[in-house]
């Protein structure tokens, strides 16, 4: 019985596949010899199906979401300097964003950007 | 593919292709999560937000020590929780809409499983959302929620027995 007690609290885990080895195969070996914890998974496994169900039912967060997060990480450009092409080139820039001013510097090449330094003086230093 | 703790590296590094991939990967679990915690759409998005705006910010200090799921889930916790004290919890109105109506008469059991959750502490919902649908292990909640093992467990314990009762 006290081994039922130890099987039940580990099941849900057992019923997503999230326990270590050893503890799985411990839950498994009990199982063959338990018609009550059997039991116990089965309403288990319908709980998680449910729940499952249920958060996919739930709405998805809107695109206008990241639009919002990129306008906060990137900040407001107050200066800006572009030398070269989309292939390669260089920026030099800053931003004013919540929480400091960043002064960065990227180069291009063939499309793709690669930070070469980015230093950000905290507001109010 | 870049594995999650490849994109946060890359996130640190301040590269913006990366951070849309990991948003992707993360942005509406997090939603999910914070709709389970806050019960109210416009406060999860808020967290939403404000979790993926601090994973950006902070991607330089993730070490690698945990999973980056269960970083981003503890760091979108950590911005429910604020909301929920900036809030006031009695003024808040939870929606009674959270999940899009299904026009199928049959979904009597579905409708009780929705009735049943809501009916949870939000302590236990969490357990419940974090074990079922996220599928992490009870050590990963414990470090999440920053409390004991055996209290994640003591709670998963007193959520199935609640939820056994509302459902039959």
């Amino acid at each position: 019985m006290s081994d039922c007690v130890r099987i039940r609290e580990l099941i849900a885990w057992y019923a997503t596949g999230s326990l270590s080895r050893a503890e799985s195969t411990e839950v498994t070996a009990h199982l063959a010899s338990c018609e009550g914890c059997r039991e116990e998974l089965a309403a288990t496994l319908q709980l998680k199906v449910g729940v499952e169900s249920e958060v996919r039912r739930m709405p998805r967060l809107p695109e206008s979401a990241w639009k919002r997060v990129v306008a906060s990480v990137r900040g407001r450009p107050i200066a800006q300097i572009d030398v070269g092409s989309f292939l390669l080139g260089f920026t030099l820039g800053a931003r004013v964003r919540r929480g400091g001013v960043p002064v960065y510097g990227d180069m291009r090449l063939l499309g793709r950007k690669i930070r070469l330094f980015n230093v950000e003086k905290e507001e109010g230093e | 593919m870049l594995s999650d703790q490849q994109l946060v590296r890359r996130v640190a590094a301040e590269d913006e292709d990366a951070f849309r991939d990991l948003y992707d990967r993360y942005a509406d679990r997090v939603f999910r999560y914070g709709l389970t915690l806050l019960r109210n759409r416009h406060l999860a998005e808020e967290a939403a937000q404000e979790a993926m705006i601090a994973v950006w910010k902070s991607a330089r200090r993730f070490e690698g020590r945990s999973k980056v799921s269960t970083w981003v889930f503890g760091i979108a916790r950590n911005k429910a929780l604020d909301l929920i004290r900036r809030e006031k919890r009695g003024d808040r109105v939870p929606d009674v809409s959270l999940v899009t109506p299904d026009p199928a008469p049959t979904l009597r059991k579905q409708e009780l499983v929705q009735h049943a959750l809501g009916e949870l502490p939000e302590s236990q919902r969490e357990v419940v959302f974090l074990t079922f649908y996220e599928g992490l292990s009870y050590g990963e909640i414990s470090g999440i929620l920053g409390i004991p093992e055996g209290t994640v467990k003591s709670r998963m314990f007193h959520a199935k027995r609640r939820l056994a009762e509302v459902l039959s």
